[in-house]
């Protein structure tokens, strides 16, 4: 064998590895899809997206789900971006080296920490002391939302570092020539520049908060029904199927591959949304 | 932007100077003249002190936001070993037999299971995800081909765990008919660290100096010896924290693997096809299944400090590692 088919070989196999990336989606996509199908013909789009969630009667409505996922998303969101992108600030214009890179190495470990040792601690700690205060089971989106805020903390900080760091210095320096204060400078110049990859660090937050599963289904329930404060119990779409699909079959279980379906979907949209948001500010 | 802010306030202290001016005629123009500069002055001076209160304000609330986010580290880290680390170091915990029912037993099936799975699943993702980088950074031109599979990367990354669970469980677990084993979760666990993998051995083969290649193939050699015997042992810095990463996440995943390896069992996994219950999917049993143990909520405590344990080791483990690559191949990251 000489050397040049021995090039082409190892560049053709290499690139099967490369496409095995595609492969996995596609079968992802395809294997859920199909579970889903049954779901579609016999109980239909109108009763999947109902609000009802009664298996035993027939009804398999997740809306209950997606307002579960959409509302602990946002909660997430709203307690853990200000944290998380002003962590970000920190690191990349304030922070002393020494403390920087402490602080740099507590996110990763953050970032390490697996999502069950997270929800076991909401479930132990957090969830006894929303009972205590509110007076209820303490389980919801309020925890829920907690347990999710922290989970963002280091997919946001990561990103929107990049993002700050990416911001030249020249800019930076300009502004404060000029007499601004840091703040200043942070705010009009450096905000402002960064904001594409802040809005895309805190997409890809919003993607983790979509996604996960094990955190907040020891947080959140149990009920299937919607969440009439924040410290009542709820379901999210992840945790939902988490705790059914083991015990359902025939329409219930590809109900449950159905809300996969619409999981797909949105992670999809984000992937979009972050293409969008990345095209506009190589144009720019 | 601050002029501007200043020339506002100029105009702002004229204005207010015009009306009682008219009305003092008799004053002179070098009365007027003082007032308004003193207005200016004390304009600028008010406008001084506000931005410096605010960035004082701005400074004081960033750095506490940064103590708020290291507290809580601190105090998830702090509770969770406090909790569970006397019992996770014992080695009767570590080594023995779980109990399902009865009070007591150790976890020794479940630590076997969980460095199993994770041992299998980087055995098939390294290739995997090392091969598609080297291919997306070394061969590929800019094309459909790397547009493709970074889009599949991308798309990998963002699917939520509990779908690879479900997926892997249709097909491995059932489709391929594998059952439940460790093999379908490592399967299905190779495909949810392929982005991962593949992004970290992708900026480690970038920061390569491209001078290497340029020296080794002025030299004769191919593009694949080169990647052979000059890229790949200059990039096995970052190839090694990609797969210390991929341990510590497949160490962690539950939600995959209580769909694909099992939860619950009182014996050593022996082979990659047999049943196995790895310690993060074993706290849901706990939680599931807690009423039936009365110490259910100790053993997984201890489980969960053993796990944050092996964690904080492997994120060590990966830097000691990087750090002993450098030295030995004098290249700088």
């Amino acid at each position: 064998m000489t050397a040049i088919d021995r090039e082409w070989i190892v560049k053709k196999t290499l690139f099967v590895l490369a496409m095995i990336t595609v492969l996995g989606v596609l079968l992802i996509v395809f294997f859920v899809a199909r579970e889903s199908i049954q779901a579609f013909t016999e109980a239909g789009p109108a009763n999947l997206f109902g609000a009802e969630w009664k298996p035993k009667d027939g009804q398999y409505g997740m809306l209950v789900f997606i307002v579960g996922t959409l509302t602990t998303t946002a909660g997430g969101l709203l307690l853990g971006t200000p944290l998380a992108i002003g962590s970000a600030i920190f690191l990349t214009q304030m922070a002393p080296r020494r403390t920087r890179s402490i602080v740099t190495r507590g996110v990763e470990l953050l970032a390490g920490i697996p999502s069950i040792v997270l929800g076991w601690l909401g479930l132990t700690v957090l969830v006894p002391w929303i009972r205590n205060f509110s007076n209820s089971a303490g389980t919801g989106i309020l925890a829920a939302s907690i347990i999710l805020a922290i989970m963002v903390i280091p997919t946001i900080t990561t990103i929107s570092i990049d993002a700050l760091e990416a911001v030249p210095r020249s800019h930076k320096e300009a502004s404060l020539a000029m007499g601004a204060t840091r703040w200043q400078t942070i705010r009009r110049v450096l905000i402002p520049a960064a904001k594409p990859g802040l809005i895309v660090a805190v997409i890809l937050g919003m993607g983790r908060a979509i996604g996960e599963t094990m955190a907040v289904a020891l947080v959140i329930g149990p009920a299937s029904t919607f969440a009439t404060s924040l410290t009542s119990p709820t379901h999210t779409m992840t945790t939902k199927i988490l705790i059914e699909m083991g015990e359902s079959t025939g329409v219930q279980r590809s109900a449950l591959f159905a809300m996969g379906v619409v999981l797909l979907l949105i992670s999809m949209a984000l992937i979009l949304a972050v293409r969008m948001v990345t095209r506009e500010r190589k144009t720019a | 932007m601050r002029v501007d802010v200043e020339t506002d306030n100029i105009a702002t202290g004229r204005t207010d100077m015009e009306s009682p001016q008219v009305e003092i005629a008799g004053d002179t123009c070098e009365a007027v003249d003082a007032g308004i500069n003193g207005i200016i002055k004390e304009s600028i001076e008010k406008h001084k002190r506000r931005t410096a209160f605010w960035d004082r304000a701005a400074t004081i609330a960033i750095w506490s936001l940064a103590f708020i986010g290291m507290g809580i580290l601190f105090f998830i880290i702090g509770t969770i070993l406090w909790r569970g680390l006397a019992m996770a170091i014992q080695p009767g915990f570590i080594f023995g037999k779980p109990e399902a029912i009865k009070e007591g037993g150790g976890i020794g099936p479940m630590v076997v299971s969980s460095f199993y799975l994770a041992f299998l699943t980087v055995i098939i993702v390294l290739p995997i995800g090392v091969g598609a980088a080297i291919y997306m950074s070394e061969f590929a031109k800019e094309g459909w081909a790397t547009r493709a599979a970074r889009f599949g990367a991308d798309s990998l990354a963002t699917v939520p765990s509990v779908i690879f669970g479900i997926f892997g469980m249709v097909l491995f677990v059932i489709y391929f008919g594998l059952g439940w084993c460790l093999l379908a979760g490592a399967l299905t666990l190779a495909l949810l660290n392929l982005p991962t993998v593949m992004r970290t051995t992708e900026e480690a083969l970038k920061a390569v100096p491209s001078s290497y290649r340029e020296a080794s193939m002025g030299l004769g050699a191919t593009r694949w010896e080169t990647v052979k015997r000059v890229v790949l042992p200059s990039a096995m810095p970052g190839i090694t924290t990609g797969a210390v990463l991929t341990i510590g996440r497949a160490i962690g995943e539950s939600a995959v693997v209580i769909f694909t390896v099992g939860i619950f069992i009182g014996w050593i996994p022996r082979t990659p096809l047999s049943p196995a219950a790895p310690m993060a999917a074993n706290i849901w049993h706990w939680y599931t299944e807690g009423a039936l143990k009365a110490d259910a909520m100790a053993i997984a405590n201890g489980e969960a400090a053993l796990l944050l344990l092996v964690v904080l080791l492997l994120n060590v483990a990966a830097r000691v590692l990087a750090r002993f690559y450098q030295k030995r191949l004098g290249t700088v990251r």
